[in-house]
């Protein structure tokens, strides 16, 4: 592994996953013929901008370490979709109420989770794993099943469809994200105080971060991201089910092992996510478009994923 | 038990740069109790490991009975004989004292574990000390409910029940009372009668002289005489551990009792220290002395909000009690914690980003790093930092400029009150020099400074007064011409000045 | 009570059991009564299973997410390779597939884990797709068609007397109650509980740490199989899906009954009551003449609510310091 490991800082993760998902975009063209076209490419930059809204949230918490997970971020996508849905009932004017709802519900069932890692000391993957069961069983109960409600039209024409140029809206939306949470990760104490907590929450500490606030407030944030991509998707389906979000739950802390950040914290980049999502979709909608089996998408997803982690999840210990 | 005769003979060990053990020698023999000491660095905690079998040395050899040895794993020293009682570091706390005692070796029945002869061979082992600890320590007792001078007892027993032919005790009666230590020495010297070998390494002059036949001196890292008990004493032992190293270069007094008071402590009581009490003004370099574990690393932590304490500490005038660090930072007091690597330092964060941690609230929204490059440049300029930039990690600077980055951090943030936690370990001589000349420079300007430093050539050169510490209270307060060599290494070790 | 709770961590969980089985009795009176009481162990029994071979990787420090879809790929095999006219030879060839194939998986998952020194829970998540993939390629659709003989076997209570009859379920809870008991008098429950508790300390000690890390996921892949095999007899077809929901409750299970995540401690009688108490939550809400919109939410807060109390107990036990 020697040349590897010397090349490795000219490669950050984010970049290996950004060729990684190019170079197979083109190899799909030699496969699928038709497939390596600039309409193929924009519509898995779009797919692939859900997928690295909703992963924004998770990139946070996987980052703060202390085995930080979120598995809530499933149902809160559908919850974040189901409040758009009812709450605007096809009207415009309401979109933005709307999204302040959606904001609010979610950094609440975040904080929640916050509330439960940092002071009740449960493991994250348990916490997030209940709260995601009382999210989806709040919904139903909320809704009865019915899932009353319209998609206002503003927002499938300002997401799904072009907005600057030949750009879906999404992507727009997808790109501000990005600038935001690297100014967050980079240009704000939260950030810098977050990274530090991943990485050693003793010397966090003795340099005087409150770590437990700073936990919990990441979560509140992930869960608020997380309902803001329901409500982002709910632009592209223009429909609500009661299992929205949930095939985006796995595939988001994917995307962000694949962008090179390291589970245990610490160590990574929005970025790094953003490149994890495309190269996920890149090779979903290559799969589709060969005509794969589920089945065998499942084993190549899955290989794919051990062999990113054999080459980047070996990680030194970040912790003493 | 079997008769063995282990020597160690020439043991090298450098770990990078610093050679830890320069020339190891050690002899014992069944029925022998030798006592091994030294002062700290000495390379005494070096040669213990290299007999279990936990650092192999470069150079030297290990022979048992005459022949040559070398352990690959700590598990080869025991199959050997060798068993080694540390402070309860080998302890599952889950699991129950039998358990631990017997784990990896347990009596079995038809394959099967033989919980009731555990159970009796436990009880057994524990009727070594019947009398001397409570009642409740019993084969089923979990480790975790223990404390500490009870866990010390299960780490005797495990390492005694692997039926060694040598015993090494590594400051094994650190956590024990006085009861438990006498009976301790009872069993040891059953023991001996009973062809044991047993190496004690100790701090405590008193114990030595009480048990031990033999001790074997060691002084930066060289093995400097072996001497009979009954044939010496105590000043002679001191004066091997330090002779040599005679120069005295004190930095003139300075009186500072004009100025006024930065810290006055009273009674402060933590797990490990047991009422402590002292003043400090500013302009002052109060010292730190005495053995590691003594509870120095407790009264910095306590002071910076990092550690629950009880007692009065009065801060600037008011009365404070810190519950966190970042209200002690905001009250002007810094800590250069112990183990710089994983205290004081994010390894894989840059030198800028290890900096700016405390202080990134003061550069607005969003972070003006430019201005943070600046503050981090000056600062890196006054310390003479030797670094590629600013965005280096800080992993790839020397240890004498990774700690520069920690002292730059509080430096940034103009303290009042800085803590120091022995900050030159493992840092070269070069870059020691430059540190002192930074404290002083800190001392003369003004700041009340509580410094612990492992090194007593340090506080001999630095210090205006020096507290040492012994069991968790101060054993003595050295000031002035007082500051000795002699008098800092007696009271490190409990002895009379 | 700390020493109590050590020695049998599942002593809460215990109280909690029998409170659900007082309400679920409550709210239906034949609970106890053979056919209901045969019914409801053969729909808990999987997740039994599944809880129980949890179990030994998180006591080891470890998780396993695979194994829902190791319980779909072996249950995928058992239905392709036993049609439903198979003879005793065919039978007996379909599970030492299915048990190999189980078999391979737990050493994938444990050569993840202890050679290339991956973290288990990314670890066995992207295993899982593999051998969820696995299974589609080998079964589709649901499908296939057991053998009258073998589910009646499986869902006739065992005739003991002409008047007393044993739910088949019942006698393997108390065969793995059994199972582990005798594993608790082994040298292996002390390593497995020491490498959870303290791995450098067992290190040290002797323990071959990693060695025991990778018979925990064999663990729990063989019990993923056992469960596989529950439900093929149980419903006397296949799904190539059935493992998909399964996993993360296993691991809620494993933590309502009393063992702790982070490992070291812990029990798999307490994963079997913490699984039976997920049941019995599940047929107290069916029972409880809710509307049935408002049931996953009790459900999901009833479960959140026993998660949190060993998180609440310490918060409490931290303020009285």
């Amino acid at each position: 592994m020697n040349a590897l490991t010397r090349l490795r800082p000219y490669f950050p993760p984010p970049l290996v996953a950004l060729i990684l998902g190019i170079a197979l975009f083109f190899i799909g063209g030699v496969f699928a013929p038709g497939f390596a076209n600039p309409d193929q490419a924009v519509n898995i930059v779009r797919l692939a901008a859900f997928l690295g809204i909703i992963a924004a949230g998770q990139t946070l918490v996987i980052l703060s370490g202390g085995e930080g997970i979120d598995l809530s971020a499933g149902a809160l996508v559908t919850l974040g979709a189901i409040l758009t849905y009812r709450i605007t009932n096809g009207d415009d004017a309401l979109i933005l109420p709307a999204l302040v709802v959606v904001l609010l519900v979610g950094a609440g069932i975040g904080t929640l989770n916050g509330v439960g890692v940092a002071i009740l000391k449960m493991p994250p993957l348990v916490i997030t794993l209940g709260m995601a069961g009382v999210v989806t069983g709040l919904i139903y109960f909320v809704t009865q099943g019915e899932l009353i409600g319209r998609t206002p039209p503003a927002m499938g024409r300002l997401l799904s469809q072009a907005l600057i140029g030949q750009i879906p809206g999404v992507i727009v939306v997808w790109l501000v994200i990005g600038v935001g949470m690297w100014v967050l990760l980079e240009r704000t104490p939260f950030g810098k105080q977050l990274f530090a907590i991943g990485i050693n929450r003793t010397a966090a500490r003795l340099s005087g971060v409150r770590v437990s606030a700073l936990v919990t407030l990441t979560y509140t944030i992930s869960g608020a991201l997380a309902a803001f991509g329901g409500f982002v998707l709910l632009g592209f389906t223009q429909t609500v089910f009661l299992n929205l979000g949930q095939p985006y739950l796995f595939p988001s802390i994917a995307a962000v092992v694949v962008g090179g950040t390291v589970l245990a914290g610490g160590k990574g980049s929005y970025w790094g996510t953003m490149a994890g999502a495309l190269v996920l979709q890149v090779i979903n909608s290559l799969l589709i478009a060969l005509g794969v089996d589920e089945a065998y998408q499942l084993m190549i997803l899955g290989t794919i994923l051990l062999v990113l982690l054999t080459l980047y999840g070996r990680q030194r210990n970040l912790r003493q | 038990m079997k008769q063995i005769s282990l020597t160690v003979e020439h043991a090298v060990k450098t770990y990078g740069g610093v050679t830890a053990l320069a020339d190891g020698n050690l002899t014992v023999r069944s029925g022998e109790v030798v006592a091994l000491l030294g002062a700290n660095g000495s390379g005494k905690s070096t040669l213990s490991k290299i007999l279990t079998g936990v650092v192999s040395p470069n150079s030297g050899r290990v022979r048992i009975d005459g022949t040559d040895v070398s352990f690959a794993a700590p598990s080869e020293a025991r199959a050997r004989g060798i068993s080694a009682v540390y402070q309860e570091l080998s302890l599952i706390p889950d699991l129950s004292v039998a358990e631990n005692i017997w784990l990896a070796h347990e009596p079995l029945r038809a394959g099967f574990v033989d919980r009731q002869a555990m159970r009796t061979k436990t009880r057994d082992l524990l009727d070594l000390f019947a009398g001397r600890v409570k009642s409740d320590l019993q084969p089923d007792t979990p480790i975790s409910a223990l404390t500490p001078d009870e866990r010390q007892i299960v780490e005797i027993l495990k390492a005694l029940s692997f039926d060694p032919s040598l015993i090494i005790l590594d400051e094994a009666t650190a956590s024990l009372d006085h009861q438990q230590v006498e009976r301790l020495f009872e069993l040891v010297r059953a023991w001996q009668r009973g062809g044991l070998a047993i190496v004690i390494v100790s701090h405590r002059m008193d114990e030595i002289f009480t048990i031990a036949d033999k001790a074997t001196v060691l002084r930066n890292g060289h093995t400097v005489g072996e001497r009979i008990i009954a044939q010496t004493d105590e000043r002679e032992l001191v004066d091997m551990m330090i002779a040599g190293a005679a120069r005295l270069d004190r930095r003139p007094e300075r009186t500072s009792s004009d100025q006024p008071y930065r810290l006055r402590v009273h009674d402060l009581k933590t797990d490990v220290l047991r009422g402590i009490s002292f003043d400090l003004r500013d302009g002052e370099l109060l010292g730190l002395g005495g053995l590691q574990g003594q509870g120095q690393s407790d009264l910095l932590m306590a002071l910076f909000g990092a550690l629950r304490s009880s007692g009065r500490i009065e801060l600037s005038g008011a009365l404070r009690q810190f519950r966190h660090p970042r209200a002690a930072m905001n009250a002007g007091v810094a800590l250069v914690p112990g183990d710089r690597a994983s205290e004081g330092l994010l390894l894989i964060r840059s030198i800028l980003e290890n900096l700016m941690l405390p202080s990134w609230g003061k550069y607005g929204l969003p972070l003006r790093v430019g201005g943070a490059r600046r503050a981090g440049d000056t600062v890196g300029q006054a310390l003479k930092l030797v670094m590629a930039s600013l965005d280096a990690p800080v992993s790839s600077l020397s240890g004498g400029n990774a700690q520069k980055v920690v002292i730059g951090k509080w430096l940034l943030r103009a303290p009042k009150l800085l803590l120091l936690n022995d900050p030159t370990k493992g840092i070269d001589v070069g870059a020691k020099a430059e540190f002192y000349a930074l404290l002083n420079r800190l001392r003369d300007a003004g700041s009340a400074i509580l410094f612990y430093s492992s090194d007593d050539d340090e506080l001999l050169g630095l210090c205006d007064r020096v507290l040492v510490l012994h069991d968790g209270q101060i054993s003595d307060e050295l000031a002035g011409d007082g500051i000795t060599r002699a008098n800092l290494v007696a009271a490190s070790m409990g002895a009379a000045s | 009570m700390t020493r109590a709770l050590n020695r049998y961590p599942f002593l809460l969980s215990l109280i909690l059991l029998v409170i659900m089985i007082a309400v679920n009795r409550a709210l239906q009176d034949n609970l106890f009564e053979l056919a209901p009481l045969n019914g409801n162990l053969r729909v808990f029994m999987p997740a039994i299973l599944l809880a129980v071979g949890q179990t030994f990787v998180v006591i080891a420090g470890g998780v396993d997410l695979s194994m829902g879809a190791i319980l779909s790929l072996t249950n995928a095999i058992l239905a392709t390779q036993i049609p439903q006219d198979a003879g005793v030879d065919t039978v007996i060839r379909a599970l030492l597939l299915a048990f190999g194939a189980g078999a391979l998986a737990g050493a994938l998952n444990g050569f993840g884990v202890t050679v290339l020194r991956l973290q288990p829970i990314v670890t066995t998540y992207a295993t899982g797709f593999i051998f969820a993939g696995f299974a589609l390629s080998i079964l589709p659709e649901p499908g296939g068609r057991l053998p009258r003989d073998l589910t009646t076997f499986w869902r006739s209570p065992l005739q003991i007397t002409p008047d007393f009859a044993i739910p088949v379920p019942l006698i393997v809870i108390v065969l793995l109650v059994i199972v582990w008991i005798i594993l608790s008098n082994t040298r292996y429950k002390q390593f497995l509980f020491a490498t959870g508790g303290k791995a450098d300390a067992a290190y040290s000690t002797g323990v071959p740490v990693n060695r025991v890390k990778f018979t925990t996921y064999l663990f729990s892949a063989l019990f993923a199989t056992l469960a596989a095999l529950a439900i093929t007899l149980g419903s006397g077809t296949g799904n190539p899906r059935a493992g998909d929901l399964l996993t993360l409750p296993s691991v809620v299970a494993v933590v309502l009954g009393g063992t702790r995540l982070s490992g070291g401690q812990g029990s798999a009688i307490g994963s079997i009551i913490g699984a039976l108490i997920l049941g019995l939550i599940s047929n107290i809400i069916s029972f409880a003449d809710l509307d049935s919109w408002i049931r996953p939410l009790i459900d999901a807060l009833i479960i959140i609510a026993a998660l949190a109390i060993p998180g609440v107990i310490g918060l409490i036990r931290r303020l009285l310091r």
